[in-house]
């Protein structure tokens, strides 16, 4: 093909031939295979590159939340799967574990507290480009319940990425932990309303917060709102019944 | 395809389109376990487990914002099948001895079959066709991103610093490029015949 060819191929997509052109070319397409290959070709070239760049944002959004889903979904399977290699002894420990916890249960001689409900599990942060030692120290401190250092951590990171749920979600758990009640839940209900997978998770926290202010009644109401299809649909109803 | 009934498992398909968290996390509970099994018993770990899970989620959703896919059959057995084609791909390419296929595994479904073929061909393409981009000049690079951005040629033509009808020439004959790049590929007959 020559020059003047990709001129008429781009006119022609793009509808800006007169009537006689766009029929000779019609015409052409059928009477010359080798022009009707190469336009078949130009056509795919130019949706794949519509896509590529003008869709670029929304692949990427829809990249990074298939990345958080999978790492956290891959995580829990991990955990589930090492059940099956329990040493024998951690089963008497275990069994000890739940008699102990259900005699407390089963006694329900206190109001129901924080700590009972507040097990967060040890986190794992996506790493993203420049911003890895940041994620790392927030990691690290979180994880091992420094949750002073962990806050100030996840601000930084927040500065650079500032809608980032990950981020949010954790600062939010660092903040009830630290007794800064108002920025956790604020940062919560952002993500109760926004679209991350940490959006039902929000409202439980909610709850816990408001729990660790010992504000029963609004912890209720929040527990309240939590459906049968949240994670932590379960454990909102223990908590509901302990606070009946 | 026109013929055929789209089936109801499409909202699997437009839960990815709109990036909707709980349709994904809905498509890990559900189908994920499958594949997992799979890769296990066919000399896989959960960590390649998880790669050709993502990759072939990515490609479902570039073939269904691409070519507006429709799915004609139930989205297990299509999503299974592309993955298990991935992960067999994978084994040939690292492993030199013969990779042997579980068939009792294998979909009898026809219409994921068809579909699977179809999502392996744009996948193709799609790998060619950035392969090809990569080896354009900076200038033509630059026009194509700035073209399909901004949408507006005389926005475009004045970013660049250059006239409307020069702009829109240029566009024409960059695409005509790699148009030819891909032509002038070994994969182009295999893709195109």
């Amino acid at each position: 093909m020559n020059d003047q060819d990709y001129i008429l191929f781009e006119g022609y997509i793009s509808k800006t031939l007169a009537v006689e052109e766009r029929v000779d070319f019609e015409n052409r397409l059928i009477s010359d295979e080798a022009f009707n290959q190469a336009f078949i070709t130009y056509k795919d070239l130019n949706v794949f590159l519509e896509q590529k760049f003008e869709n670029e944002n929304a692949s990427i959004a829809f990249k990074d939340n298939l990345d958080t889903i999978s790492k956290a979904y891959f995580k829990t399977e991990s955990k589930t799967t090492k059940g099956v290699h329990f040493a024998p002894w951690k089963y008497a420990i275990a069994a000890s574990v739940a008699l102990l916890m259900g005699y407390f249960l089963f006694n329900n001689f206190s109001d129901p507290s924080y700590n009972d409900f507040s097990n967060h599990d040890s986190i794992s942060l996506i790493e993203r480009g420049t911003q890895v030692t940041a994620v790392k120290t927030a990691e690290t401190s979180f994880n091992t319940k420094d949750y002073i250092a962990a806050d100030i951590a996840f601000d930084a990171l927040l500065q650079i990425d500032s809608t980032n749920a990950e981020y949010q979600f954790y600062k939010a758990i660092a903040n009830i932990e630290l007794d800064k009640f108002e920025e956790a839940e604020g940062l919560l209900h952002i993500l109760k309303s926004g679209q991350s997978i940490f959006n039902q998770k929000a409202v439980w926290y909610l709850a816990l917060s408001k729990l660790k202010q010992k504000d029963y009644e609004a912890c209720i109401v929040i527990l309240n709102t939590i459906t049968e299809e949240a994670e932590d649909y379960k454990q909102a109803q223990k908590l509901l019944k302990k606070l009946d | 395809m026109a013929d055929k009934k789209i089936h109801e498992d499409q909202k699997y398909i437009e839960g990815l389109l709109q990036n909707n968290s709980f349709i994904i996390q809905a498509v890990y509970d559900k189908f994920v376990p499958k594949v997992i099994n799979y890769i296990k018993q066919n000399s896989g770990s959960e960590a390649s487990a998880q790669d050709i899970i993502q990759e072939t989620l990515i490609t479902i959703y570039n073939q269904a914002k691409e070519k507006n896919l429709q799915l004609t059959c139930p989205f297990d057995a299509y999503f299974f099948l592309l993955c298990k084609r991935k992960w067999l791909n994978e084994l040939k390419k690292t492993n030199s001895k013969e990779v042997t296929i579980n068939e009792a595994v294998l979909s009898k479904d026809d219409n994921a079959l068809e579909l699977a073929d179809e999502t392996e061909l744009f996948e193709d393409k799609q790998q060619l066709f950035n392969q090809m981009f990569q080896q354009l000049g900076t200038a033509c690079k630059d026009l194509l991103k700035a073209t399909f951005k901004i949408k507006s040629m005389e926005e475009v033509a004045k970013s660049l610093g250059v006239t409307y009808a020069y702009a829109r020439k240029k566009k024409s004959l960059c695409i005509g490029k790699l148009t030819e790049l891909v032509q002038a590929s070994p994969k182009y007959n295999q893709l195109y015949n």
